[in-house]
């Protein structure tokens, strides 16, 4: 029913009115929102809701999940916490996704996208997928690992309708390689196909024929394995394409590869974004410049190229909105791209030899002419090895309207190099004048005076990570006890203890989750805690399997703790180094 | 209606009426018109057309529909305008209704006379040839200009009438409206009852203490808690036990003092019965009625009846009283946010509740001099960012800032023992 009574009363404002103004209405917050208003409108858009994102897959059962939205056609789940990424995380610690997988090819035979991230997904899952769902378009794993290219054989023989096929950086086992001729000759649907974290060999005839049937293919990205020269004949294949990852970017210098791969790439006018460029050789650069111009994003993390090269390049991108380069480019290159990318929005600087010794030319100036130059810039990720509170406080004035800022010098602890100050400052100002910053990784030396400027200032910060950092407990407190919209925290390293954790513990509750590694917390806080806040699952994880946990006193140090709300209850799948208490 | 059709149908054919003579006598009622040359179109007739019947009748005689509403009232309605609804059209056509007064089309429930009327000026300007695409948004963009209201009825009534176009401009202005709010806003824009539970919801959304008196009320407790416990650990300091039993009041109104130990204050008779009270009635742990959302205290609850009478046994076991200074934090700061999400006998709550309030009453007087001050600490007092909707008297309120800052725990001292 529409409503109680007045003029909402449910017989002049019949359900399927609802649903119809619900059906223009697709972000989750808003949906969620819906929801919550009132009993009728819960029931209406409960029957309507097609996509779901569960952002941390033991939130809820997926039962659950389906029990209550029953029409669901796209579902996204994620497993693993972030710092799984950097191996902070067992590989036997959990995130399966067949107890999902199961439930969706029972209760769902309509569903059309699923995507995963961060989660054990295995060739049975695959398989399972291929036959449940006769309308199956969009399969993307992300950082997901537990299957082997038979399953994505198995994807490709069953799934006849398939538009999406798109895998991110998973750790995938090759044990068919051939699983590309799996799909049929009658089959044409594919849009997109990402297969550049696939290690092992492809066979080229059978995925040349395939791009060439697939007319509407849009995106494109080969991993390091196709050679050159093949590149050329499937650019002259799929002139059409938006979104392309080239294979391995290398070859001896012949002209007449030369000419025939600037010729293709200049038969692509619809380029939009470029990747891959593995093992890249400064030679073949210029095969692209035609199709610069109408390049909005271009990936070169994997080309290690010196800056002068890079340079040149990029420089012609006048139309760049998003930049992931080597810090082979040098401030030198950043400051090119500063006075030719205007519409730059998100940059990031990833480092080409994080733990040698080489020195790099890769400094704070290189951030600051960015900001400086680009209005636009939004989102930065910027590893280096100095920085200063000056550039930090220069950066936010330059640019108020970040909404990502993640800064990642290597060596923990590093001051700023001139005043040998903390990077307090600097990271004040940041949070002060970036009002809409939604993401932010801190580094370098850190007191607990920027965690009291985070918390008071840093409204919109969903997602914070923090390493080496803070004097004591009251950095996690003011972190807590402030930054309003924070849902994702995680701590590594930090001597934080167990008094802001329980003096805050409700806070924990209108988190999505909270990861502490090497803090101060004790065994007898998260027992305490475990036993205040019922929904909330508090995973103690001992990776040296001391012996159970029951018989260990109260202040025995807990090594990593991974907190999360929940309504499904502890979870049943933990391997021996986790306890829930 | 049908039959007369068919008797004059039978007439007219066997009469070799011609319709277009008919016209001629001006006496021939309109109705009779239509009627004839509805009768002529289902005889196959088509000697003649609608068109020529509007160029040969007067003007007086423009085609007409009419229309009644739910509520009775009947309209007369351009043809070609309410056609534009495909549901009057589909009346019109299958059944014949609409072409006199008598024998008006009766819409749905869903359409009242205002409604209509605006309905029918969105189908006049639509249906009308030789309009821009231009135009059209143009109207359309100042036609959804309304209150929210407006448009809900707008929606449902052009639903009811199957007027699609109308229907999506409609919605798509109020999923526009819904977009952004929260659910709060949502529900006081469109006057939509409170009415879900905790378990109807996916995750949990609120902070179950939004409350602030129930925060405030926690944070006694907590920081009686974290007293116990730090005193437990230093077992020393035997001496200074000047209070006895009668803990859990005593201790937390002489931390609200400042812990100078008022003792004058802490061994008044009236605590001491209070207290009595209290440890009796968390024996029994009652149901929780202390929120007004019923939403945000249903697991909240759940906690106080397990450990309810956990908090009374320590109370009684304590055996100093010794609130220093100490910030929960080794270094000085300013914050004093400590408080944890405690279970508390619902009982147990409501006497220190009325506590507080009398607490609180007492400082009034003196609070308002303090006002400057109290705008330096709203991040400090809540604990989770979350602004507190004080349901209750701004006294609370400050009852609840001052407690946690410890610079006002001086002056309460100052100021309770004056009016004691």
């Amino acid at each position: 029913m529409g409503g109680g009574g007045g003029w909402m009363a449910a017989a002049m404002f019949p359900d399927e009115v609802w649903e119809y103004v619900f059906s223009f209405v697709e972000g989750d917050v808003e949906r969620n929102a819906i929801s919550l208003v009132c009993r009728g409108w819960h029931r209406i858009e409960r029957r309507c809701r097609r996509r779901i994102f569960v952002g941390n897959c033991y939130a809820v059962s997926p039962q659950t999940v389906l029990r209550r939205f029953p029409e669901v056609r796209a579902v996204t789940i994620k497993g693993k916490p972030h710092f799984a990424d950097f191996n902070l995380v067992p590989s036997d610690w959990g995130g399966g996704a067949s107890v999902w997988v199961e439930a969706l090819a029972e209760a769902c035979p309509q569903l059309e996208e699923l995507r995963l991230k961060r989660m054990v997904v295995t060739d049975d899952c695959l398989e399972l997928i291929g036959r449940s769902f006769r309308n199956f378009k969009v399969l993307s794993l992300t950082s997901c690992e537990g299957f082997s290219t038979a399953g994505l054989a198995s994807v490709a023989k069953n799934c006849r309708n398939l538009r999406e096929l798109d895998l991110q950086e998973n750790v995938i086992e090759d044990n068919c390689s051939n699983w590309l001729s799996h799909f049929p000759e009658s089959f044409t649907s594919l849009i997109s196909l990402n297969i550049a974290c696939l290690d092992g060999d492809v066979n080229l005839f059978i995925l040349e024929r395939l791009v060439s049937r697939c007319s509407n293919l849009k995106t494109l990205r080969l991993n390091h394995s196709v050679p050159l020269d093949r590149l050329v004949s499937i650019l002259l294949k799929a002139p059409q394409l938006v979104d392309l990852g080239t294979g391995r970017f290398s070859a001896d210098s012949r002209p007449e590869l030369l000419a025939k791969l600037e010729s293709s790439f200049a038969g692509c006018r619809n380029l939009k974004s470029l990747s891959g460029f593995y093992e890249a050789v400064p030679a073949y650069l210029p095969t692209i410049f035609s199709v610069c111009d109408g390049l909005s994003s271009l990936n070169l993390s994997y080309a290690t190229i010196q800056s002068a090269e890079l340079t040149k390049l990029i420089t012609r991108c006048k139309n760049l909105q998003r930049l992931w380069v080597m810090d082979l480019i040098e401030d030198t290159g950043l400051e090119a791209v500063a006075s030719s990318c205007k519409l730059l929005k998100e940059l990031r600087v990833f480092p080409f030899d994080p733990y040698g010794a080489e020195h790099v030319s890769l400094t704070e100036r290189g951030l600051v002419s960015v900001s400086a130059g680009c209005p636009m810039l939004r989102s930065v990720l910027y590893f280096c090895q100095q920085m200063t509170n000056a550039a930090l406080i220069t950066v936010a004035m330059n640019s108020p309207h970040l909404t990502c800022f993640r800064l990642c010098i290597m060596e923990p602890h590093t001051p700023d190099y001139l005043t040998r100050q903390p990077l307090d400052a600097g990271f004040s100002a940041i949070v002060e004048s970036c009002k809409e910053l939604r993401r932010l990784s801190l580094s370098g030396r850190l007191t607990d005076r920027v965690f009291k400027s985070i918390g008071t200032h840093a409204d919109q910060v969903k997602m914070l990570s923090v390493a080496f950092a803070g004097d004591s407990d009251a950095g996690l407190h003011y972190i807590l006890s402030g930054c309003k919209s924070l849902k994702k925290l995680e701590i590594r390293d930090c001597p934080f203890g167990d008094k802001p954790l329980l003096a805050n513990a409700s806070k924990l509750e209108t988190m999505r989750s909270l990861w502490m590694s090497s803090c101060s917390v004790s065994l007898g806080a998260c027992r305490l805690l475990a036993q205040r806040m019922p929904r909330l699952n508090v995973e103690v994880i001992d990776e040296r399997r001391g012996g159970p946990l029951a018989s260990r006193p109260n202040d025995c140090h807990v090594e990593k703790l991974y907190i999360y709300r929940t309504v499904a209850g502890r979870r049943s799948d933990m391997p021996a180094c986790v306890w829930t208490l | 209606m049908f039959a007369l059709c068919d008797s004059i149908s039978t007439i007219l054919t066997f009469m070799c009426f011609d319709v277009l003579s008919l016209a001629r006598f001006p006496s021939v009622r309109v109705d009779m018109l239509h009627l004839m040359a509805r009768v002529a179109d289902r005889q196959g007739c088509d000697r003649i057309s609608r068109k020529e019947m509007a160029i040969t009748k007067p003007e007086a005689m423009k085609s007409y529909i009419w229309l009644q509403t739910a509520d009775g009232s009947i309209q007369q309605v351009e043809e070609e305008v309410a056609m534009f609804c495909p549901m009057i059209c589909r009346e019109r056509v299958q059944s014949g209704m609409g072409s006199s007064k008598n024998f008006a089309i009766s819409l749905p429930e869903r359409v009242n006379p205002a409604i209509l009327s605006l309905i029918l000026d969105y189908c006049r300007f639509h249906q009308a040839p030789g309009r821009s695409n231009k135009e059209r948004k143009s109207f359309d963009e100042k036609f959804i200009k309304t209150d929210t209201k407006q448009l809900c009825e707008l929606a449902s009534a052009a639903d009811s009438l199957q007027l699609r176009p109308l229907v999506d401009l409609t919605s798509r202005a109020l999923a526009r409206i819904i977009e952004g709010r929260t659910p709060e806003e949502i529900r006081e824009i469109f006057h939509l009852p409170d009415d879900l539970t905790e378990e109807e919801k996916l995750e949990p959304l609120r902070n179950a203490t939004n409350d602030p008196r129930i925060r405030l009320l926690n944070r006694l407790y907590a920081k009686k808690r974290k007293e116990l416990k730090e005193r437990q650990r230093v077992k020393d300091d035997e001496a200074e036990d000047q209070h006895v039993d009668e803990r859990s009041v005593d201790e937390l109104l002489s931390f609200i003092n400042g812990g100078d130990g008022d003792s004058k204050f802490i061994r008044s008779a009236k605590n001491k019965k209070k207290n009595r009270r209290r440890r009796d009635l968390s024996e029994e742990p009652s149901t929780n009625e202390l929120s007004n959302k019923q939403k945000e205290s249903t697991s909240y609850s759940v906690g106080f009846h397990e450990s309810g009478a956990g908090i009374s046994s320590n109370s009684a076991r304590n055996s100093e009283m010794h609130y220093d200074s100490e910030d929960v934090f080794p270094g000085k700061l300013e914050f004093d946010d400590d408080y944890v999400d405690d279970e508390l006998d619902p009982a147990m709550k409501e006497e220190l509740d009325r506590e507080v309030e009398d607490f609180a009453r007492r400082l009034n007087s003196n609070w308002l001099s303090l006002s400057q001050e109290r705008r330096l600490i709203p991040n400090i007092m809540n604990g989770n960012g979350l602004i507190p909707r004080c349901e209750d008297t701004t006294m609370l309120r400050c009852c609840e800032e001052i407690l946690l800052d410890q610079r006002f725990a001086a002056f309460a001292t100052y100021s309770f023992s004056s009016v004691e």
